[in-house]
């Protein structure tokens, strides 16, 4: 019974419901954007619309010229226009939607508008969002408000749309709440005691306080908390191993750049190009990290390129949800049903993010970020390594040219020169496993028993494993390779700056598309590669230095392809200089010609596990089968060169020099950032979105339906930004004031503050949008002067409480028929309690912390047992993907997963238990019960009025303070029976009990305290 | 619970003060206003206020067996791999299938036959692995399912297609799209619970997974824990006794009720609700999680482990105890499928570990009449390779393999005592009925009287369901 009631009772509304929301007189127009747009983006343009390939009938509902191309709408004429036919039609073939879209039929009310409109002539219009902005509507805004006296034109334009209700703003509310709101808006803070008395007594005014407040370094951090949703950020990589990473000095920089009041074009120009800004300075590289936020992946046997596609897919929706308001994603595999984008636009803008030197996968192995990146150093770290380089400039000059030999002579297939020789397999004899070195033969055991407890001495011979066997070679015997099995070696963990070379016969079997013939690194992708490698690659050997590959090596491939079948000797050599000319091959004990693959190393090449040399195999890697490797020579000199002793003392100057410039490198912190590759890579299409399938070839390009592509701009991020940031760009000043004003009212003028398309919502108030907007770009994209006019605004300033029926009528406040009131966010929640209890920590910056709720995260962390980091503001908290914090989870911070442009805002019951018990609000309750107890004497009245003040901003009335004398006496006369029960709750948190003050006297307070914080008035926002 | 950002003006002149009052953006025009007239009854309606036909189940426990368990030494008996043991796995078989980087560059991929005896079962005569004696002996019970296939190779990727429909992180997760569409039958319970056995090791799983992506977060699968709070901060803290609680909500009532008074804000109600309810929970959740009044008998069934917290055996008895108290969709986890190496020592500890308490799950609820509208699930993200990873040895291992492996469902609506789907004799490739991740979430939606494709939910311009744009009933695995 109750079921079908509710049934019935939605489809009453469902019919009352007016599809643009506000009630249309019969005197006014129809419009496209207002009143039919809706209709035909949610039921007709999914067959009928943008996209040609899904389009049915070859009818398009979306421009004029298609829907009266073939009668579908006939201009003045709706009772012969074919699309009002079918929409009434009750034959299920015949009517629109057809019934298996499970659209559902068109109401009355819908069928009317279309009606109406058809017969009003049928009129188009641009959608709204891409209508540009109109400059001179700013000027003549202004003058309006300024002749009507409002302090902005946003109280004319809102008391405009009001008036036509019937309605009028409220009265501002008084200023101990305007402080409040103020506050918590600007700051993420609620104002302080001696603040509010300062308002209260006249000392400052709203205005003052305003200013104060956007000067206040909490203003950057609370800025930055909604762009940390934006941007994804997390102190994690995500997805399923989701390693912790170092990124929070892009956070810091993005708290610095709101409290500089960095201009928003500036802002955004940074992140997303400052890479590309001429003469780049530091910070504006470390912005281009924005762009390097998204998740990554390191799971061990993923596809590199699968990831790979994936990154810049999520940067493209990144930058279009965040700045275009466009949901581009859905056109990443066909074009978009509802929006003018198609596939090739969403890859064509795709190509703007992919031409950087990375990989798909993160090093598991290493904690290296991934490449490219910037090294994060103080001015004086920075002087030290330009030191650093130009005495090892200096002294390479004092060196002078080294240029290598032509030849390296041979006898009897050995190089003749053997000086610097550290190692040498001839591979001719088995012992066991063991493959002895003629250099160092195994050391005789020893006579007596050997002492159990000491270790055994490291045998210097290389070990056979596996299946991988000795068979007649160049030399004597030579060992042929499975494919799935190394020969492993005690040698050969060189760092970037030593020069060494391998000398040792080959023959491969075939021309191997990838095989490894010998390399020091743990893993292939799992770890970047870390170390050096001699592969043969289409059947070419490469032979590289590599810190993390691709984006920070050195490495050179020979141009022609190694003889099948045949036995060649070859020398590999690295003269310690980092430089891709200082790596070089010889061929039969000839200097072959190479293309250099890649030539940036600034980090060394030791570390991520697997020290020493192995032959034939590597971990996920393709081994080289059937091949055959012999007399393997390894020497700590550069055969490249002559000895030459007289130069020996310059040169090992040299090679300390660059010691301690590796060194020092390695210390300095390091955060992924954008470089732009000096060729763009080339872009595809791909069929389905999916990375293995490519279509056809796309340039860097932004969609038709915006505006032109600045023509004297670069076809690269930076020239991206300056499109973005045209002052006739209609999408960017538009959703960026948006999110302000829903940061502010906690609902955007346009609600889907992440689709401004045709299926998101249209603004109620489209010219307080537009006018927002004009000021943005206009005022120097100036936010602190943006926000300040909107909280001096009489619109912002309402009481938060309107009549009963305009509260009902409205939920949301879109009509903006009073002021701003929702649940503080979760950041704000914490924030709060800390700051009323007296335990914030305003600590600036610096790594993630964890504060208590983390211990019940779903992979629990250990907490610091001090108070330091327990305290600090929630923008500090670590965010780990896979292990949110629970209770900022709770109040519904994002996951952080992918940008979001809004958080849903919930209630829950699991929300009053985390108030209630979290350690962390039972720990302030005592604390501040404790500190309103020292400061009256345990005077219960003013305990209360004070604790009012903290909580709420504002002083008791009588009934709240009798409730609040019985909640306490209540609670002191349970405590006094059980003390035991006081002294346990005293104990919750780090916060050290005050001594002298009684038990139960303390626990009550602390009740009272709690009440308090868990108070409507103390999370909400009125 | 007032996802204040997901409603529709509801004209005022429609409801009554006490309905406006409650009315605080609870959801979409008319479906808002179906929860809040079942605010006060015991349950919370979703946003289909009601199912689209008559539902076969209820209630869905998933019994989610991360890593991959291998089907070919548990359910899909595949004696070709014994007699071609150890020869290469014909590329025409393979079939240009892409490998993970685990054994993609091996030189040599060789088969390998199960080292574990296989019989028949029940009347269907499907096979059961000498691992799974108990999960055999209800195999009249169940609906075997030899031909589930994904793309994924991955385990990231895997489990969360399976969990959420998408492969890439972030959509929401079948129990919150339950949860969503059909609600609470116990609104003193969560709609959607995680249990997730403790201490074991393998392949992470993230909160991703129960997750409710871009629906309310409050649809979230929430996870009870094996500590002394299953719920974060359920438990009052030390210090604080329920007589005092009581006494400081009802002061916090009087606070509120007066604030209502001068600031007459729907939300304020509101709270004071979910004040109450929070009360409630400290109550209904441990009395759900308790185990004191189980009968011996019962506890039996379960096996040794039933007794210790967080091992997969008492998680099965947590699951009937919800299941039986209403929560709509109970998630269970267990960990440590992943035998890449290792495969014939491991495994029979795997199934030690699972195998009678997902068979005595499975006879509690019978016995109890519960398994007629509970549709009980076992499956894990793919299946194995047929061919080893690394070389053939004693205690070989076997790497992901997406193209076919076994999932078991009971209960609720499907076929009992059957099979379905059938792979080709080397194991490797579907030859009949092939069941892919989308029809699979069709299905169980199907039974629990959910059209799939008419359960959206529109976020950032598009209707978004489970099943994406795919995805179609598999007719032959219902009753």
């Amino acid at each position: 019974m109750r079921k079908r009631q509710i049934h019935a009772w939605g489809l009453l509304l469902g019919a009352l419901l007016s599809p643009a929301g506000p009630e249309l007189s019969a005197a006014d127009k129809l419009r496209f954007n207002r009143d039919i747009r809706p209709i035909l983006s949610d039921k007709c343009f999914h067959c009928h619309g943008f996209d040609p390939k899904n389009r049915k009938a070859g009818l398009r509902l979306d421009t004029f010229e298609g829907a009266t191309a073939d009668g579908g709408i006939v201009a003045g004429q709706a009772e012969r226009s074919g699309v009002l036919e079918r929409v009434l039609s009750h034959d299920p073939d015949e009517v629109m939607p057809p019934p298996e879209s499970k659209l559902g039929r068109l109401s009355e009310v819908e069928i009317d508008t279309l009606r109406r409109w058809i017969n009003e002539g049928a009129e188009y219009e641009a959608h709204w969002a891409f209508v540009p902005l109109q400059k001179p509507q700013l000027d003549a805004w202004l003058r309006t408000a300024s002749s009507e006296g409002k302090k902005t034109p946003i109280d004319s334009l809102v008391t405009v749309g009001l008036r036509e209700r019937g309605l009028s703003l409220q009265s501002a509310a008084d200023d101990a709440t305007l402080a409040r709101r103020i506050s918590f808006d600007l700051t993420g803070l609620p104002p302080t005691e001696a603040e509010l008395a300062d308002l209260a007594a006249g000392r400052i005014d709203l205005e003052a306080f305003t200013h104060r407040k956007l000067a206040s370094p909490a203003y950057g951090e609370r800025m930055a908390a909604d762009w940390l949703d934006l941007a994804r950020y997390a102190d994690s990589y995500g997805f399923q191993v989701d390693r912790e990473r170092e990124v929070w000095m892009w956070r810091d920089w993005v708290v610095g750049a709101f409290n500089a009041n960095l201009p928003f074009d500036q802002f955004l120009t940074w992140q997303l190009a400052g890479d590309l800004l001429p003469g780049a300075t530091d910070e504006q590289v470390l912005a281009t990290a924005f762009n390097r936020l998204h998740q990554q992946e390191s799971e061990g046997g993923s596809v590199e390129e699968e990831y790979r596609v994936e990154y810049v897919a999520d940067r493209v929706q990144t930058v279009a949800t965040a700045f275009l308001g466009l949901t581009f994603e859905c056109a990443r595999c066909h074009d978009h049903k509802y929006d003018p984008i198609s596939q090739r636009e969403y890859y064509g803008l795709g190509s703007f993010f992919q031409n950087i030197d990375e990989a798909g996968l993160y090093s598991f192995f290493t904690p290296s970020p991934p490449t490219p990146t910037l090294l994060l150093m103080d001015e004086p770290a920075k002087a030290t390594l330009a030191g650093l380089q130009a005495r090892v400039g200096a002294l390479e000059e004092r060196v002078g040219a080294m240029e290598p030999l032509d030849r390296i002579a041979l006898r009897d297939g050995v190089p003749v020169e053997l000086q610097g020789q550290l190692a040498h397999y001839a591979f001719d004899h088995l012992d066991g496993n063991k493959l002895a070195d003629s250099l160092h033969p195994e050391p005789t055991p020893p006579k007596k028993k050997p002492d159990p407890k000491s270790k055994p001495p490291a045998s210097p011979s290389a070990m056979l494993k596996g299946e991988n066997r000795l068979v007649p070679g160049r030399i004597g015997q030579a060992v042929q390779f499975t494919g799935d099995d190394p020969v492993t070696t005690p040698v050969g963990n060189f760092h970037r700056h030593d020069p060494f070379s391998v000398s040792l016969w080959l023959q491969t079997p075939d021309v191997k598309e990838r095989a490894v013939v010998f390399h020091r690194s743990r893993a292939w992708t799992d770890a970047a590669s870390r170390g050096y490698e001699l592969l043969l690659e289409e059947g070419r050997l490469k032979w590289s230095l590599i810190h993390f590959w691709p984006g920070n090596a050195i490495s050179v491939r020979v141009r022609d392809p190694l003889p099948a079948g045949e036995w060649v000797h070859v020398v590999v050599t690295n003269d310690g200089s980092s430089r891709a000319s200082g790596l070089r091959l010889y061929i039969n004990g000839t200097l072959v010609p190479v293309d250099v693959v890649r030539d940036h190393l600034t980090q060394d090449i030791t570390g991520g596990g697997g020290d020493t040399i192995a032959l034939g195999e590597r971990s996920r890697d393709r081994g080289f089968k059937g091949g055959l490797i012999d007399d393997f020579r390894v020497f700590s000199r550069d055969l490249s060169q002559p000895p030459r002793p007289g130069l020996e003392p310059a040169l090992s100057e040299l090679r300390a020099a660059r010691a301690e410039l590796t060194e020092f490198s390695g210390r300095q912190k390091e955060i992924m950032v954008m470089r732009e590759l000096p060729e763009p890579k080339t872009a595809y299409v791909l069929t389905r979105g999916e990375y293995d399938k490519r279509g056809e070839e796309v340039v860097a390009m932004t969609p038709a339906s915006l505006p032109a592509f600045p023509a004297d701009a670069p076809r690269n991020r930076l020239g991206l930004a300056r499109w973005l940031t045209d002052p006739g760009h209609p999408l960017t000043a538009r959703v960026t004031v948006n999110r302000l004003w829903q940061s502010l009212f906690g609902r955007g003028l346009v609600k889907t503050s992440e689709d401004f398309g045709s299926q998101g919502e249209k603004p109620l108030h489209p010219e307080l949008l537009d006018y927002l907007a004009l000021r943005l770009i206009h005022g120097g994209w100036d936010l602190k002067a943006l926000l300040r006019e909107i909280v001096s605004s009489d619109v912002y300033r309402q009481e938060a409480i309107a009549a009963a029926n305009v509260m009902a009528d409205d939920p949301e406040n879109q009509w903006l028929a009073r002021g701003p009131s929702f649940r503080l966010p979760a950041e704000m929640i914490r924030d709060n309690a800390l700051a009323a209890s007296g335990l914030l920590d305003p600590t600036l910056g610096g790594p993630p912390v964890n504060p208590y709720e983390l211990a019940e995260a779903f992979k629990p962390f250990t907490l610091a047992k001090s108070g330091s980091t327990l305290h600090r503001r929630s923008l500090y908290t670590t965010w780990r993907r896979t292990s949110p914090p629970p209770a900022m989870l709770a109040f519904d911070a994002p996951r952080r997963a992918v940008c979001a442009a809004k958080r849903e805002r919930t209630d829950s019951p699991l929300q009053a238990l985390i108030l209630l018990n979290g350690v962390q609000f039972v720990e302030a309750a005592r604390v501040l019960g404790t500190s309103l107890y020292r400061d009256h004497h345990g005077n219960v009245d003013a305990m209360i009025h004070h604790g009012f003040l903290r909580c709420l901003s504002r002083p008791p009335d009588a009934r709240e303070l009798e409730i609040c004398r019985r909640l306490h006496a209540e609670q002191l006369a349970h405590y006094r029976t059980r003390p035991q029960e006081a002294e346990q709750l005293l104990k919750h948190g780090v916060a050290p009990a005050e001594p002298g003050i009684a038990a139960p006297e303390a626990a009550a307070a602390a009740q009272l305290a709690l009440a308090l914080l868990n108070h409507d008035a103390c999370v909400v926002k009125r | 619970m007032n996802p204040s950002t997901h409603s529709d003006p509801v004209p005022a002149r429609l409801l009554n003060r006490r309905q406006w009052l409650n009315r605080s953006g609870l959801g979409l025009g008319g479906i808002a206003l179906a929860e809040l007239l079942a605010g006060e009854q015991a349950q919370a309606a979703g946003v289909l206020g009601g199912t689209h036909w008559a539902p076969k189940a209820k209630r869905i426990i998933y019994l989610f067996m991360s890593g991959g368990p291998s089907h070919l030494d548990l359910l899909d008996y595949k004696p070709l791999l014994n007699q071609r043991h150890g020869e290469q796995l014909p590329d025409s078989v393979r079939g240009g299938q892409r490998l993970t980087g685990m054994s993609g560059n091996q030189s040599s991929i060789p088969m390998v036959g199960s080292p574990f005896k296989f019989a028949q079962h029940g009347r269907a005569g499907a096979w059961f692995s000498e691992l799974l004696p108990h999960t055999a002996s209800i195999a009249d019970d169940l609906c075997v399912v030899n031909s589930m296939f994904t793309e994924s190779i991955n385990h990231g990727p895997g489990v969360t297609f399976f969990q959420t429909g998408s492969q890439i992180a972030g959509r929401p997760s079948m129990g919150a799209w339950l949860s969503y569409g059909l609600g609470s039958e116990n609104a003193n319970l969560p709609a959607f619970t995680v249990l997730i056995t403790q201490g074991k090791g393998g392949q992470p799983l993230g909160a991703h997974l129960w997750g409710s992506g871009f629906l309310p977060s409050r649809h979230q699968g929430v996870l009870f824990r094996a500590a002394k709070d299953p719920v974060l901060y359920l438990g009052n803290p030390p210090g604080v006794d329920p007589a005092g609680r009581r006494l400081l909500l009802d002061r916090l009532r009087e606070l509120h009720e007066h604030q209502f008074a001068g600031t007459p804000d729907v939300e304020i109600h509101n709270r004071m609700d979910h004040y109450e309810m929070a009360w409630r929970m400290q109550s209904s959740i441990p009395e759900a999680t308790g185990i004191e009044d189980e009968l011996q008998h019962v506890l039996d069934l379960y096996g040794p482990d039933v007794k210790t917290p967080g091992t997969f055996a008492a998680n099965c008895l947590q699951a009937r105890r919800l299941a039986e108290r209403g929560v709509r969709f109970i998630q269970l986890y267990h960990q440590d499928w992943d035998h890449h190496g290792g495969l014939p020592g491991a495994l029979p500890r795997l199934c030690r570990e699972t195998d009678q308490p997902a068979a005595a799950l499975i006879k509690d609820l019978k016995q109890r009449g519960l398994l007629d509208d509970t549709l009980v699930v076992w499956g894990g993200e793919f299946g194995r390779t047929n061919y080893c990873q690394g070389k053939i040895q004693a205690n070989f291992g076997r790497d992901h393999h997406p193209r076919c492996f076994t999932a078991w469902m009971a209960g609720g609506g499907v076929k009992a005592g059957s099979v379905f789907g059938e792979t080709d004799e080397f194991g490797y490739n579907i030859v009949r009925d092939g069941v892919h991740i989308h029809d699979f979430h069709a299905t169980l939606m199907h039974l629990l009287g959910i059209d799939h494709e008419r359960l959206t939910y529109k976020f950032q311009g598009r209707r978004y369901r489970l099943t994406d744009i795919h995805g179609h009933v598999v007719k032959g695995l219902l009753a």
